[in-house]
């Protein structure tokens, strides 16, 4: 693959289903440890791993609040994969691109059609 | 309104190319196993011979490989050639949640002006208001089609 190397933090952080659903509960809502433990079908200890993890992507933000921490999505640490998305599309159309100069170089008969 | 309910800007490219549209839209599907960059940008990787592209509403693109495994990358939502193209591009994990990629054939003095924009948010649409209202949709369908990639590049 074209190595998405900026997004590889935030791609790995990711890659665990019961991760990505941490992030899709604190993306759709700011929450504590506890908050998102009641939704997911692991330990709270767990949660609290993995949310480190997302955190430490730069994918999540905690907050204190009171006795706990309060969870967000940080939707600048999703830049770099949407800037890898945007890279892919360029080397594909450049590609596409050459290809349609080839046809038109190879196919000169056709060239003059209007 | 919280930050995490911004929608990411889609991806919008352009390119011109010297070919009318009817060429270009044929190349571009039809042909797309000629042009898309494979080595870099597939599944299989290294392995990857082809796609086979069925141009029709329902239609799929799926990656070709040498050991006969398909993957699927996209089913065709909007068939309107020579002008316009709307995918359905939902690989492997969870194919409700797909992000849209809609290619334009413009034509242009001495050619095509294509242009592609790669959405993620609206086709969720279909999960229904409720999911819509408690799902920050954005970005996943993205994540599950670049992790697979992430993944078979390791």
């Amino acid at each position: 693959m074209n190595e998405p190397a900026a997004a590889g933090p935030q791609l790995a952080a990711l890659a665990d289903p019961t991760r990505r659903r941490i992030f899709e509960l604190v993306a759709a809502a700011p929450s504590t440890v506890r908050a998102v433990t009641d939704q997911v079908s692991v330990s709270q200890p767990a949660v609290s791993q993995h949310l480190k993890v997302l955190r430490d992507a730069g994918l999540v933000v905690g907050t204190p609040r009171g006795a706990s921490t309060v969870y967000r999505a940080d939707r600048a640490g999703l830049e770099p994969i949407r800037a890898w998305l945007d890279s892919l599309w360029d080397d594909a159309l450049d590609a596409f691109v050459d290809a349609a100069q080839a046809q038109r170089d190879h196919d000169p008969q056709r060239e003059d059609q209007p | 309104m919280r930050r995490t309910t911004q929608p990411i800007e889609p991806v919008r490219k352009q390119r011109q190319v010297p070919i009318p549209p009817e060429r270009a839209f044929e190349l571009f599907t039809a042909g797309m196993g000629r042009w898309w960059p494979l080595s870099t940008h597939s599944i299989a990787a290294a392995d990857a011979t082809g796609v086979r592209f069925e141009g029709r509403v329902g239609g799929q693109i799926v990656e070709l490989t040498a050991d006969g495994t398909e993957h699927l990358w996209a089913v065709v939502t909007t068939w309107d050639p020579p002008h316009r193209l709307v995918l359905s591009w939902h690989p492997t994990i969870e194919p409700e949640a797909a992000s849209t990629v809609e290619v334009r054939f413009l034509p242009v003095e001495g050619g095509t002006r294509v242009e592609l924009e790669h959405r993620d948010f609206e086709e969720l649409g279909e999960v229904g208001p409720v999911a819509r209202e408690n799902y920050d949709p954005g970005w996943e369908p993205v994540l599950d089609r670049l992790l697979t990639r992430a993944e078979a590049s390791t």
